[in-house]
């Protein structure tokens, strides 16, 4: 059994205190990586729940219910960021991206607690894998929302479209990843290409 | 097997318009070109999800059909598209013939219900039917003010919807997986549709 909840107090605490010490101008980072790792810490919570409640079994869960309860959880606190302070377009794309690579860091803890430290390569495969994807999840906001940005409705439509589009990313990850060998290669090594390709993409876009 | 072909060749065609609309984009850095992009990406993401589970699996998602929430994105991004080429005077415009969508669409989504799952067949029946009410009232507004530009994408729309309607009706009364079940005939067919809305959209653009 992993503690999970220990795991997070462990982990939150420093940046609690370190939100104590900044002035208020300066604490939204931390904020959001807070945010990211309770939104990983309640997704946990939701996928045994949501697990238990339709009787699937740990692949079924994998590749169909845990893709969509992280997603959620990821898009709350930004929906919240969104729909009370009003962000610029950048302001909004950072906190995604740091609610994603935040979430991805305490997941990536709890597999560290729950599986050991002692394969290297492995976890560094891992580790960059599934870093990358929730990094590419995050970075779908960021990089798909600037040409509508400015319209309301296009902008709140796109978002809706935008969660089901991380979702299914997520999902044909889980799916490769739960199926073993070459899938599950290729699915640790898709994430950091694609990330790749929205930098460019978004390089692109901004010439 | 026949399934896996068929979502195969879907996956292809929809990926070859996934790549021609973002060179269209890069080029023009229109926004319907932009929109067709995202509606493009996430059907065939859906469609990606939906292969790869019948091949590693070998049977189709048991708690939960993620891909849905792909092809409902696609949909969004399609109503999107078509919310921003209509003209001002096409979006005051009425007539009695959208009520066709409704009268088509609602006895479907009865059926649906009762055979799935509530709130994605709400979702799914309610954006189809609101892409089938604005393509009916553009192509009434097209024939009224004799101008052609978006006839083409109306029509390629409601073709759109009239088969997805039939690809679900169609799995309602599953008869086998081989070439004799309809519902393999129909989306054959809108593998060919969906490649239709590359000329559409360019015409629609372009005039």
């Amino acid at each position: 059994m992993t503690y999970i909840e220990n795991v997070f107090v462990c982990m939150a605490a420093p940046l609690v205190v370190a939100l104590l010490s900044l002035k208020r101008g300066q604490r939204a980072a931390l904020v959001f990586c807070l945010a990211g790792m309770g939104a990983c810490l309640l997704s946990a919570y939701l996928n045994t729940f949501f697990a238990r409640l339709y009787q699937a079994d740990a692949v079924n869960a994998a590749t169909q219910i845990a893709p969509v309860v992280e997603e959620i959880m990821k898009l709350l606190p930004l929906l919240f960021f969104l729909a009370v302070f009003e962000p610029t377009f950048a302001r909004f794309r950072l906190a995604a991206v740091i609610v994603a690579a935040s979430f991805a860091t305490f997941e990536n803890i709890c597999f560290l607690t729950q599986n050991g430290a002692d394969q290297i390569l492995f976890l560094l495969i891992r580790g960059f894998g599934t870093g990358a994807m929730h990094v590419v999840c995050g970075n779908v906001y960021g990089g798909v929302l600037r040409p509508v940005w400015d319209s309301r409705p296009l902008r709140a439509a796109c978002l809706f479209a935008l969660l089901c589009v991380a979702i299914i990313y997520h999902a044909i990850y889980n799916l490769l990843v739960s199926a073993g060998g070459t899938p599950q290669l290729i699915a640790y090594f898709v994430p950091l290409p694609t990330a790749l390709c929205f930098r460019l993409l978004a390089r692109k876009a901004e010439a | 097997m026949i399934e896996f072909w068929d979502y195969l060749s879907q996956f292809l065609a929809v990926t070859a318009g996934f790549c021609a609309a973002l060179r269209a984009y890069l080029k023009s850095r229109e926004q319907p070109w932009f929109l067709l992009t995202c509606f493009y990406g996430t059907f065939a993401l859906g469609t990606l999800y939906w292969t790869l589970h019948l091949l590693l699996r070998q049977e189709t998602p048991q708690v939960f059909y993620v891909s849905d929430l792909a092809w409902l994105a696609s949909y969004v991004f399609l109503l999107a598209l078509t919310l921003t080429l209509l003209d001002a005077g096409e979006r005051q415009s009425r007539t009695g013939l959208c009520w066709l969508a409704p009268v088509f669409c609602l006895p479907q989504f009865v059926l649906y219900v009762t055979r799935g799952d509530l709130l994605l067949n709400v979702l799914m029946c309610g954006l189809t039917m609101m892409l089938a009410w604005c393509a009916m009232r553009g192509l009434v507004w097209a024939k009224r003010t004799e101008n052609g530009r978006l006839r083409r994408f109306y029509g390629t729309v409601l073709a759109f919807i009239a088969l997805e309607y039939a690809l679900w009706t169609a799995s309602c009364f599953w008869v086998s997986d081989t070439l004799t079940n309809p519902y393999f005939w129909f989306d054959f067919l809108l593998t060919l549709v969906l490649l239709l809305f590359l000329p559409a959209v360019r015409k629609a653009v372009e005039a």
